[in-house]
Protein backbone atom coordinates (compact mmCIF):
# COMPACT_ATOMS: atom_id res chain seq x y z
CA UNK A 1 0.00 0.00 0.00
CA UNK A 2 1.28 3.39 -0.57
CA UNK A 3 3.06 5.13 1.90
CA UNK A 4 0.80 8.30 1.38
CA UNK A 5 -2.41 6.52 0.81
CA UNK A 6 -2.16 4.92 4.41
CA UNK A 7 -0.87 8.06 5.83
CA UNK A 8 -4.07 10.19 5.16
CA UNK A 9 -6.02 7.61 6.25
CA UNK A 10 -4.54 7.41 9.77
CA UNK A 11 -4.35 11.07 9.98
CA UNK A 12 -7.94 11.47 8.87
CA UNK A 13 -9.65 8.95 11.78
CA UNK A 14 -7.06 10.83 14.28
CA UNK A 15 -7.99 14.64 13.25
CA UNK A 16 -11.36 13.58 13.02
CA UNK A 17 -11.09 11.80 16.95
CA UNK A 18 -9.49 14.69 17.88
CA UNK A 19 -10.64 17.97 16.52
CA UNK A 20 -14.35 16.37 17.09
CA UNK A 21 -13.65 14.96 20.86
CA UNK A 22 -16.68 16.24 22.81
CA UNK A 23 -18.30 14.34 20.19
CA UNK A 24 -15.59 11.54 20.41
CA UNK A 25 -16.17 11.16 24.13
CA UNK A 26 -19.33 11.26 24.51
CA UNK A 27 -19.98 8.63 22.18
CA UNK A 28 -17.17 6.62 23.73
CA UNK A 29 -18.93 7.56 27.41
CA UNK A 30 -22.63 6.45 26.12
CA UNK A 31 -21.01 3.10 24.85
CA UNK A 32 -19.62 2.58 28.03
CA UNK A 33 -22.65 3.06 30.25
CA UNK A 34 -24.57 0.59 27.70
CA UNK A 35 -21.85 -2.10 27.79
CA UNK A 36 -22.10 -1.68 31.83
CA UNK A 37 -25.08 -2.34 31.98
CA UNK A 38 -25.22 -5.66 29.57
CA UNK A 39 -22.04 -6.70 31.36
CA UNK A 40 -23.90 -6.51 34.40
CA UNK A 41 -26.31 -8.62 33.23
CA UNK A 42 -24.40 -11.12 31.43
CA UNK A 43 -22.68 -11.77 34.99
CA UNK A 44 -25.82 -11.88 36.39
CA UNK A 45 -26.83 -14.49 33.74
CA UNK A 46 -23.98 -16.55 34.14
CA UNK A 47 -23.87 -16.85 37.98
CA UNK A 48 -27.58 -17.84 37.71
CA UNK A 49 -27.44 -20.86 35.16
CA UNK A 50 -24.22 -22.19 37.18
CA UNK A 51 -26.56 -21.97 40.09
CA UNK A 52 -29.40 -23.61 38.27
CA UNK A 53 -26.93 -26.59 36.77
CA UNK A 54 -25.19 -27.14 39.87
CA UNK A 55 -28.24 -27.78 41.75
CA UNK A 56 -30.04 -30.30 38.37
CA UNK A 57 -26.14 -31.97 38.05
CA UNK A 58 -26.42 -33.71 41.61
CA UNK A 59 -29.29 -35.73 39.86
CA UNK A 60 -27.86 -39.43 39.95
CA UNK A 61 -29.82 -42.57 39.25
CA UNK A 62 -29.81 -45.50 41.77
CA UNK A 63 -30.65 -49.18 39.68
CA UNK A 64 -30.93 -51.38 42.24
CA UNK A 65 -30.97 -54.90 40.98
CA UNK A 66 -32.50 -58.51 41.44
CA UNK A 67 -30.50 -60.74 43.64
CA UNK A 68 -30.34 -63.23 40.64
CA UNK A 69 -28.11 -60.93 39.09
CA UNK A 70 -24.78 -63.02 38.81
CA UNK A 71 -21.76 -61.23 38.65
CA UNK A 72 -21.25 -61.73 35.29
CA UNK A 73 -24.25 -59.84 34.12
CA UNK A 74 -23.26 -57.31 36.07
CA UNK A 75 -20.34 -57.09 34.39
CA UNK A 76 -21.68 -57.26 31.26
CA UNK A 77 -24.06 -53.97 32.62
CA UNK A 78 -20.77 -52.33 33.76
CA UNK A 79 -19.11 -52.26 30.42
CA UNK A 80 -22.93 -50.76 28.52
CA UNK A 81 -23.34 -48.60 30.92
CA UNK A 82 -19.44 -46.98 30.68
CA UNK A 83 -19.95 -47.70 26.68
CA UNK A 84 -23.03 -45.32 27.00
CA UNK A 85 -22.55 -42.04 25.59
CA UNK A 86 -25.11 -40.00 27.62
CA UNK A 87 -23.28 -42.13 31.10
CA UNK A 88 -20.61 -39.87 32.77
CA UNK A 89 -19.88 -42.18 35.58
CA UNK A 90 -20.94 -45.24 36.83
CA UNK A 91 -20.34 -46.63 40.31
CA UNK A 92 -21.40 -49.94 41.72
CA UNK A 93 -22.29 -50.77 45.19
CA UNK A 94 -22.26 -54.22 46.55
CA UNK A 95 -24.42 -55.18 49.09
CA UNK A 96 -22.41 -55.10 51.09
CA UNK A 97 -21.08 -51.53 50.53
CA UNK A 98 -24.80 -50.78 50.61
CA UNK A 99 -25.43 -52.26 54.61
CA UNK A 100 -22.24 -50.66 55.78
CA UNK A 101 -23.04 -47.53 54.64
CA UNK A 102 -26.59 -47.82 56.33
CA UNK A 103 -24.66 -49.53 58.89
CA UNK A 104 -22.72 -45.98 59.72
CA UNK A 105 -25.69 -43.94 58.82
CA UNK A 106 -27.72 -45.75 61.26
CA UNK A 107 -24.63 -45.97 64.07
CA UNK A 108 -26.37 -45.81 67.38
CA UNK A 109 -29.89 -45.88 66.81
CA UNK A 110 -30.42 -49.10 65.42
CA UNK A 111 -28.21 -52.56 66.28
CA UNK A 112 -27.97 -53.73 62.93
CA UNK A 113 -25.99 -56.54 64.24
CA UNK A 114 -28.92 -58.20 64.68
CA UNK A 115 -29.52 -58.51 61.23
CA UNK A 116 -27.95 -62.10 59.59
CA UNK A 117 -29.19 -61.66 56.23
CA UNK A 118 -28.43 -58.27 53.98
CA UNK A 119 -31.93 -57.45 52.92
CA UNK A 120 -30.34 -54.60 50.36
CA UNK A 121 -29.67 -55.28 46.71
CA UNK A 122 -26.68 -54.58 44.19
CA UNK A 123 -26.66 -51.44 42.89
CA UNK A 124 -25.28 -48.84 40.17
CA UNK A 125 -25.25 -45.03 41.15
CA UNK A 126 -25.17 -43.33 37.37
CA UNK A 127 -24.28 -40.09 37.09
CA UNK A 128 -25.33 -38.31 33.27
CA UNK A 129 -23.27 -35.70 31.77
CA UNK A 130 -26.29 -34.12 30.58
CA UNK A 131 -29.23 -33.57 33.62
CA UNK A 132 -31.82 -34.03 30.45
CA UNK A 133 -30.85 -37.32 29.61
CA UNK A 134 -32.11 -38.70 33.33
CA UNK A 135 -35.74 -40.02 32.43
CA UNK A 136 -34.82 -41.28 29.17
CA UNK A 137 -31.82 -42.92 30.51
CA UNK A 138 -33.69 -43.99 33.78
CA UNK A 139 -36.51 -45.55 31.73
CA UNK A 140 -34.16 -47.45 29.22
CA UNK A 141 -32.76 -49.02 32.32
CA UNK A 142 -35.48 -50.23 34.00
CA UNK A 143 -36.57 -52.80 30.89
CA UNK A 144 -33.08 -54.42 31.56
CA UNK A 145 -34.58 -58.13 33.17
CA UNK A 146 -31.62 -57.71 35.75
CA UNK A 147 -33.06 -54.50 37.22
CA UNK A 148 -35.34 -54.54 39.87
CA UNK A 149 -36.47 -50.50 40.02
CA UNK A 150 -34.37 -47.28 39.28
CA UNK A 151 -34.95 -43.98 41.32
CA UNK A 152 -33.86 -40.90 40.26
CA UNK A 153 -36.34 -38.96 42.11
CA UNK A 154 -38.52 -38.19 39.34
CA UNK A 155 -41.08 -35.86 40.45
CA UNK A 156 -38.57 -33.59 41.83
CA UNK A 157 -35.87 -34.00 39.19
CA UNK A 158 -38.74 -33.75 36.22
CA UNK A 159 -39.58 -30.22 38.10
CA UNK A 160 -36.50 -28.68 38.42
CA UNK A 161 -35.33 -29.59 35.04
CA UNK A 162 -38.37 -27.75 33.84
CA UNK A 163 -37.86 -24.71 36.12
CA UNK A 164 -34.31 -24.23 34.97
CA UNK A 165 -35.56 -24.34 31.14
CA UNK A 166 -37.93 -21.66 31.65
CA UNK A 167 -35.65 -19.56 33.92
CA UNK A 168 -32.97 -20.19 31.41
CA UNK A 169 -35.66 -19.14 28.45
CA UNK A 170 -36.10 -16.25 30.32
CA UNK A 171 -32.79 -15.25 31.03
CA UNK A 172 -31.71 -15.14 27.47
CA UNK A 173 -34.37 -13.11 26.45
CA UNK A 174 -33.84 -10.78 28.40
CA UNK A 175 -30.15 -10.70 27.59
CA UNK A 176 -31.47 -10.41 23.99
CA UNK A 177 -33.52 -7.66 24.94
CA UNK A 178 -30.75 -6.01 26.40
CA UNK A 179 -28.78 -6.47 23.39
CA UNK A 180 -31.01 -5.41 21.34
CA UNK A 181 -31.08 -2.51 23.26
CA UNK A 182 -27.66 -1.80 23.63
CA UNK A 183 -27.20 -2.13 19.67
CA UNK A 184 -29.67 0.64 19.11
CA UNK A 185 -27.80 3.18 21.75
CA UNK A 186 -24.98 2.51 20.56
CA UNK A 187 -26.39 3.28 16.84
CA UNK A 188 -28.23 6.02 17.91
CA UNK A 189 -25.39 7.86 19.53
CA UNK A 190 -23.00 7.13 16.44
CA UNK A 191 -25.50 7.98 14.03
CA UNK A 192 -25.53 12.04 15.64
CA UNK A 193 -22.02 12.20 15.22
CA UNK A 194 -22.03 11.12 11.61
CA UNK A 195 -25.57 13.73 11.27
CA UNK A 196 -23.34 16.19 12.44
CA UNK A 197 -20.70 16.11 9.98
CA UNK A 198 -23.02 15.77 7.28
CA UNK A 199 -21.89 19.01 5.78
CA UNK A 200 -18.29 17.23 5.77
CA UNK A 201 -19.46 13.85 3.41
CA UNK A 202 -21.31 16.42 1.30
CA UNK A 203 -18.12 18.53 0.47
CA UNK A 204 -15.75 15.30 0.02
CA UNK A 205 -18.42 13.65 -2.49
CA UNK A 206 -18.00 17.43 -4.32
CA UNK A 207 -14.38 17.22 -4.28
CA UNK A 208 -14.82 13.93 -6.01
CA UNK A 209 -13.75 11.25 -2.66
CA UNK A 210 -15.47 7.69 -4.12
CA UNK A 211 -17.70 6.78 -1.46
CA UNK A 212 -15.71 4.30 0.07
CA UNK A 213 -12.42 6.71 0.57
CA UNK A 214 -15.70 8.91 2.67
CA UNK A 215 -16.64 5.79 4.00
CA UNK A 216 -13.56 3.96 5.46
CA UNK A 217 -12.70 6.82 7.89
CA UNK A 218 -15.66 6.78 9.43
CA UNK A 219 -16.56 2.77 9.91
CA UNK A 220 -12.61 3.03 11.44
CA UNK A 221 -13.63 5.45 14.10
CA UNK A 222 -16.95 3.54 14.64
CA UNK A 223 -14.96 1.06 15.58
CA UNK A 224 -12.80 2.89 17.84
CA UNK A 225 -15.24 4.32 19.25
CA UNK A 226 -17.55 0.90 20.43
CA UNK A 227 -13.88 0.03 21.33
CA UNK A 228 -12.80 2.64 23.56
CA UNK A 229 -16.34 2.39 25.23
CA UNK A 230 -16.29 -0.88 25.95
CA UNK A 231 -12.55 -1.13 27.39
CA UNK A 232 -13.47 2.14 29.39
CA UNK A 233 -16.92 0.13 30.61
CA UNK A 234 -14.48 -2.87 31.99
CA UNK A 235 -12.05 -0.63 33.22
CA UNK A 236 -15.39 0.19 35.55
CA UNK A 237 -16.56 -3.14 35.59
CA UNK A 238 -13.45 -5.11 36.51
CA UNK A 239 -12.79 -3.54 40.16
CA UNK A 240 -16.40 -3.53 41.19
CA UNK A 241 -16.53 -7.44 40.41
CA UNK A 242 -12.93 -7.70 41.94
CA UNK A 243 -14.07 -5.66 45.11
CA UNK A 244 -18.11 -7.36 45.28
CA UNK A 245 -17.89 -11.06 43.94
CA UNK A 246 -16.30 -12.38 47.39
CA UNK A 247 -19.25 -10.81 49.31
CA UNK A 248 -21.62 -11.88 47.28
CA UNK A 249 -20.04 -15.80 48.03
CA UNK A 250 -20.22 -14.46 51.36
CA UNK A 251 -23.32 -13.26 51.82
CA UNK A 252 -25.39 -16.03 49.83
CA UNK A 253 -23.25 -19.31 50.81
CA UNK A 254 -26.20 -21.02 50.76
CA UNK A 255 -25.88 -20.75 46.87
CA UNK A 256 -24.43 -23.25 45.00
CA UNK A 257 -22.20 -20.90 42.98
CA UNK A 258 -18.38 -21.00 43.01
CA UNK A 259 -17.43 -17.69 41.41
CA UNK A 260 -14.10 -19.22 39.99
CA UNK A 261 -16.62 -20.91 37.56
CA UNK A 262 -17.94 -17.69 35.79
CA UNK A 263 -15.70 -16.63 32.92
CA UNK A 264 -15.21 -13.67 33.92
CA UNK A 265 -12.75 -13.02 31.00
CA UNK A 266 -15.03 -14.73 28.53
CA UNK A 267 -17.98 -12.23 29.26
CA UNK A 268 -15.45 -9.46 29.00
CA UNK A 269 -14.10 -10.69 25.41
CA UNK A 270 -18.35 -10.64 24.58
CA UNK A 271 -18.45 -7.03 25.49
CA UNK A 272 -15.74 -6.16 23.84
CA UNK A 273 -17.19 -7.61 20.64
CA UNK A 274 -19.97 -6.24 21.34
CA UNK A 275 -18.58 -2.39 21.17
CA UNK A 276 -16.86 -2.82 18.34
CA UNK A 277 -19.41 -4.77 16.10
CA UNK A 278 -22.43 -2.40 16.83
CA UNK A 279 -19.88 0.91 16.83
CA UNK A 280 -18.42 -0.30 13.38
CA UNK A 281 -21.64 -1.67 11.60
CA UNK A 282 -23.49 1.90 12.93
CA UNK A 283 -21.22 3.84 11.38
CA UNK A 284 -21.24 1.98 8.58
CA UNK A 285 -24.95 2.67 8.04
CA UNK A 286 -25.05 6.11 9.19
CA UNK A 287 -22.82 7.17 6.28
CA UNK A 288 -24.26 4.96 3.73
CA UNK A 289 -27.55 6.85 4.15
CA UNK A 290 -25.77 9.87 3.15
CA UNK A 291 -24.14 8.24 -0.18
CA UNK A 292 -27.00 7.24 -2.10
CA UNK A 293 -26.63 8.64 -5.91
CA UNK A 294 -28.14 11.93 -6.44
CA UNK B 1 -16.20 21.21 -23.63
CA UNK B 2 -19.62 21.71 -22.05
CA UNK B 3 -22.60 20.68 -24.71
CA UNK B 4 -26.44 20.63 -23.15
CA UNK B 5 -28.96 19.10 -25.39
CA UNK B 6 -32.59 19.69 -24.92
CA UNK B 7 -31.95 19.81 -21.37
CA UNK B 8 -35.40 19.61 -18.97
CA UNK B 9 -34.86 19.71 -15.56
CA UNK B 10 -37.91 19.06 -13.25
CA UNK B 11 -37.27 18.34 -9.05
CA UNK B 12 -39.22 15.99 -7.23
CA UNK B 13 -40.81 18.23 -5.60
CA UNK B 14 -42.28 19.28 -8.96
CA UNK B 15 -40.16 22.86 -9.72
CA UNK B 16 -39.63 23.12 -12.83
CA UNK B 17 -36.30 24.28 -12.83
CA UNK B 18 -34.87 24.31 -16.60
CA UNK B 19 -36.74 24.11 -20.11
CA UNK B 20 -35.29 22.55 -23.13
CA UNK B 21 -31.99 24.31 -22.41
CA UNK B 22 -29.05 24.52 -25.49
CA UNK B 23 -26.17 25.87 -24.78
CA UNK B 24 -22.31 25.00 -26.11
CA UNK B 25 -19.32 26.27 -23.79
CA UNK B 26 -16.14 25.55 -26.11
CA UNK B 27 -13.01 24.67 -24.51
CA UNK B 28 -11.17 27.89 -22.26
CA UNK B 29 -14.11 29.88 -22.53
CA UNK B 30 -15.17 32.33 -19.86
CA UNK B 31 -19.14 32.16 -19.38
CA UNK B 32 -21.43 34.60 -16.88
CA UNK B 33 -24.24 33.07 -16.54
CA UNK B 34 -27.04 35.75 -15.20
CA UNK B 35 -30.67 36.47 -14.38
CA UNK B 36 -32.65 36.46 -10.89
CA UNK B 37 -33.06 34.68 -8.47
CA UNK B 38 -35.11 30.94 -9.26
CA UNK B 39 -34.27 31.29 -13.02
CA UNK B 40 -31.93 28.38 -13.51
CA UNK B 41 -28.48 29.64 -12.87
CA UNK B 42 -27.43 26.87 -9.97
CA UNK B 43 -29.50 24.20 -11.78
CA UNK B 44 -27.22 24.57 -14.88
CA UNK B 45 -24.04 24.23 -12.65
CA UNK B 46 -26.02 20.95 -10.50
CA UNK B 47 -26.31 19.52 -14.11
CA UNK B 48 -22.69 19.93 -14.92
CA UNK B 49 -21.18 18.55 -12.02
CA UNK B 50 -23.92 16.21 -11.69
CA UNK B 51 -25.61 17.05 -8.38
CA UNK B 52 -28.91 16.87 -10.19
CA UNK B 53 -29.63 14.87 -13.33
CA UNK B 54 -31.65 16.13 -16.11
CA UNK B 55 -35.38 15.12 -16.72
CA UNK B 56 -34.59 14.95 -20.12
CA UNK B 57 -32.14 15.59 -22.57
CA UNK B 58 -28.72 15.36 -22.04
CA UNK B 59 -25.61 17.12 -20.65
CA UNK B 60 -21.93 16.44 -22.37
CA UNK B 61 -18.89 17.20 -20.43
CA UNK B 62 -15.79 16.71 -22.50
CA UNK B 63 -16.25 13.08 -23.01
CA UNK B 64 -18.52 12.49 -20.78
CA UNK B 65 -22.35 11.74 -21.85
CA UNK B 66 -23.78 12.44 -18.34
CA UNK B 67 -27.50 10.44 -18.72
CA UNK B 68 -25.15 6.83 -18.94
CA UNK B 69 -22.81 8.03 -16.77
CA UNK B 70 -22.41 5.29 -13.58
CA UNK B 71 -23.14 6.64 -10.26
CA UNK B 72 -19.44 5.27 -9.58
CA UNK B 73 -18.57 7.74 -11.61
CA UNK B 74 -19.12 10.92 -10.57
CA UNK B 75 -16.21 11.30 -8.40
CA UNK B 76 -13.88 10.91 -11.15
CA UNK B 77 -16.25 13.28 -13.02
CA UNK B 78 -15.73 15.74 -10.02
CA UNK B 79 -12.57 16.07 -10.29
CA UNK B 80 -12.15 17.66 -13.55
CA UNK B 81 -14.98 19.64 -12.54
CA UNK B 82 -14.15 22.22 -9.78
CA UNK B 83 -16.80 24.01 -7.78
CA UNK B 84 -16.68 26.90 -6.16
CA UNK B 85 -19.99 28.31 -3.92
CA UNK B 86 -21.03 31.69 -2.28
CA UNK B 87 -20.97 29.55 0.85
CA UNK B 88 -16.79 28.48 0.43
CA UNK B 89 -17.98 25.31 1.91
CA UNK B 90 -14.28 24.59 3.28
CA UNK B 91 -13.98 21.93 5.92
CA UNK B 92 -14.27 23.36 9.19
CA UNK B 93 -12.07 21.40 11.04
CA UNK B 94 -9.29 21.00 8.60
CA UNK B 95 -6.92 24.28 8.02
CA UNK B 96 -6.34 25.94 4.64
CA UNK B 97 -3.19 23.54 3.55
CA UNK B 98 -5.71 20.79 4.63
CA UNK B 99 -8.83 21.59 3.07
CA UNK B 100 -6.87 22.28 -0.35
CA UNK B 101 -4.68 19.22 0.12
CA UNK B 102 -8.36 16.85 1.14
CA UNK B 103 -9.36 17.37 -2.80
CA UNK B 104 -5.80 15.92 -3.79
CA UNK B 105 -5.32 12.77 -1.22
CA UNK B 106 -9.09 11.74 -1.88
CA UNK B 107 -7.75 10.99 -5.12
CA UNK B 108 -4.95 8.83 -4.13
CA UNK B 109 -2.44 11.29 -4.83
CA UNK B 110 0.71 10.38 -3.55
CA UNK B 111 2.35 12.29 -0.66
CA UNK B 112 5.13 13.84 -3.19
CA UNK B 113 2.52 15.67 -5.34
CA UNK B 114 0.45 16.92 -2.70
CA UNK B 115 3.95 18.41 -1.27
CA UNK B 116 4.18 19.82 -4.61
CA UNK B 117 0.97 20.23 -5.67
CA UNK B 118 -1.21 22.26 -2.97
CA UNK B 119 1.65 25.33 -2.38
CA UNK B 120 1.41 25.62 -6.14
CA UNK B 121 -2.40 26.34 -6.02
CA UNK B 122 -1.87 28.18 -2.33
CA UNK B 123 0.50 31.04 -4.42
CA UNK B 124 -1.47 31.08 -7.28
CA UNK B 125 -4.65 32.65 -5.62
CA UNK B 126 -2.01 34.53 -2.72
CA UNK B 127 -3.39 32.78 0.38
CA UNK B 128 -0.07 30.84 0.77
CA UNK B 129 1.20 33.09 3.71
CA UNK B 130 -2.56 31.56 5.77
CA UNK B 131 -1.65 27.84 4.99
CA UNK B 132 -2.04 26.86 8.78
CA UNK B 133 -5.09 28.88 9.51
CA UNK B 134 -8.51 27.33 9.95
CA UNK B 135 -11.11 28.74 7.71
CA UNK B 136 -13.04 30.55 10.99
CA UNK B 137 -9.78 32.15 11.07
CA UNK B 138 -10.22 33.84 7.59
CA UNK B 139 -11.85 36.65 5.82
CA UNK B 140 -14.78 36.20 4.04
CA UNK B 141 -12.66 36.71 0.75
CA UNK B 142 -9.52 34.33 2.04
CA UNK B 143 -12.01 32.09 2.74
CA UNK B 144 -13.50 32.08 -1.24
CA UNK B 145 -9.45 31.82 -2.02
CA UNK B 146 -9.22 28.73 -0.44
CA UNK B 147 -12.43 27.38 -2.26
CA UNK B 148 -10.75 28.12 -5.55
CA UNK B 149 -7.45 26.79 -4.71
CA UNK B 150 -9.25 23.73 -3.52
CA UNK B 151 -10.86 23.42 -6.91
CA UNK B 152 -7.35 24.14 -8.81
CA UNK B 153 -5.32 21.86 -7.25
CA UNK B 154 -6.42 18.73 -9.14
CA UNK B 155 -5.92 21.06 -12.65
CA UNK B 156 -9.43 20.94 -13.77
CA UNK B 157 -10.69 21.45 -16.99
CA UNK B 158 -13.34 23.06 -15.85
CA UNK B 159 -14.38 25.49 -12.84
CA UNK B 160 -18.05 26.10 -11.83
CA UNK B 161 -18.60 29.37 -10.01
CA UNK B 162 -21.98 29.61 -7.92
CA UNK B 163 -22.12 33.41 -6.76
CA UNK B 164 -18.37 33.47 -5.71
CA UNK B 165 -18.73 37.05 -4.67
CA UNK B 166 -22.19 37.20 -3.02
CA UNK B 167 -20.69 37.36 0.37
CA UNK B 168 -17.63 39.54 -0.45
CA UNK B 169 -17.26 43.06 -0.46
CA UNK B 170 -16.77 45.23 -3.92
CA UNK B 171 -13.24 45.43 -3.64
CA UNK B 172 -12.59 42.11 -2.44
CA UNK B 173 -15.36 40.32 -5.27
CA UNK B 174 -13.41 42.45 -8.18
CA UNK B 175 -10.21 40.78 -6.87
CA UNK B 176 -11.94 37.58 -7.05
CA UNK B 177 -13.23 37.86 -10.03
CA UNK B 178 -9.60 38.86 -11.43
CA UNK B 179 -8.10 35.88 -10.26
CA UNK B 180 -10.60 33.54 -11.80
CA UNK B 181 -9.78 35.33 -15.01
CA UNK B 182 -6.11 34.93 -14.47
CA UNK B 183 -7.24 31.11 -14.27
CA UNK B 184 -8.93 31.37 -16.88
CA UNK B 185 -6.17 32.57 -19.01
CA UNK B 186 -4.08 29.20 -18.07
CA UNK B 187 -6.79 27.39 -19.98
CA UNK B 188 -9.65 26.36 -17.21
CA UNK B 189 -12.66 26.77 -19.27
CA UNK B 190 -15.18 29.07 -16.62
CA UNK B 191 -18.25 28.88 -15.93
CA UNK B 192 -19.54 31.81 -13.49
CA UNK B 193 -23.33 32.92 -12.30
CA UNK B 194 -23.50 35.97 -10.87
CA UNK B 195 -25.35 38.86 -9.60
CA UNK B 196 -22.09 41.13 -10.11
CA UNK B 197 -23.38 43.61 -12.10
CA UNK B 198 -20.07 45.62 -12.03
CA UNK B 199 -17.43 42.94 -12.50
CA UNK B 200 -19.82 41.31 -15.46
CA UNK B 201 -19.95 45.44 -16.86
CA UNK B 202 -16.35 45.75 -16.37
CA UNK B 203 -14.84 41.71 -18.21
CA UNK B 204 -17.41 42.10 -21.26
CA UNK B 205 -17.17 38.56 -21.77
CA UNK B 206 -19.93 35.72 -23.15
CA UNK B 207 -23.10 36.69 -21.20
CA UNK B 208 -26.18 33.99 -21.44
CA UNK B 209 -29.17 35.51 -19.28
CA UNK B 210 -31.17 32.65 -17.93
CA UNK B 211 -34.94 33.22 -17.45
CA UNK B 212 -37.56 30.88 -15.99
CA UNK B 213 -35.16 28.05 -16.95
CA UNK B 214 -35.17 29.45 -20.60
CA UNK B 215 -31.77 30.92 -22.25
CA UNK B 216 -33.23 34.64 -22.64
CA UNK B 217 -30.24 35.86 -24.42
CA UNK B 218 -26.96 34.78 -25.45
CA UNK B 219 -23.98 37.46 -26.02
CA UNK B 220 -20.61 37.21 -26.57
CA UNK B 221 -19.16 39.96 -25.06
CA UNK B 222 -22.24 41.11 -23.31
CA UNK B 223 -23.55 43.31 -20.22
CA UNK B 224 -25.09 42.39 -17.15
CA UNK B 225 -28.03 43.73 -18.32
CA UNK B 226 -27.94 41.97 -21.71
CA UNK B 227 -31.62 40.93 -22.48
CA UNK B 228 -33.40 43.57 -20.23
CA UNK B 229 -33.85 46.25 -23.12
Amino acid sequence: MDWGKTHFFWAEVAQNFTRNATMALTAIGTVAISIIVLGVFLFARTSFNLVLDNVVNKVDIAVYLKDEASASDIDTMMRKLRADKRVDSVRFVSKQEALDTLRKRLAGQVNLGLINVNPLPNSFVVHTGDPTEVPALASDLQTNPNVAFVNYGSKVTDKLLVIRRVLGSIGLGVIILLLVATALIIYNTIRLTVFARQREITIMQLVGATNWTIRWPFVFEGLLTGLTGALVGLLVLWPAYQTLAPKLSLNLPFLPLNLADVSVSRIALELVLVGALVGMLASWLSVSRYLRPA
Amino acid sequence: MITFEEVSLVYPNGVHALSNVNLSVARGEFLFLVGGTGQGKSSVLKCIYREANPTSGDVVVDDWRLSTLPHGQVPFLRRKVGVVFQDFKLLRGKTVWENVAYALQVTGAGSRDVMRRVPRALEMVGIAHKSKMFPHELSGGEQQRTAIARSLVNNPLIMLCDEPTGNLDPETSSEIMALLARINSKGTTMVVATHNQASVDRMRRRVVRLVHGRVAHDEERGRYHVGLG
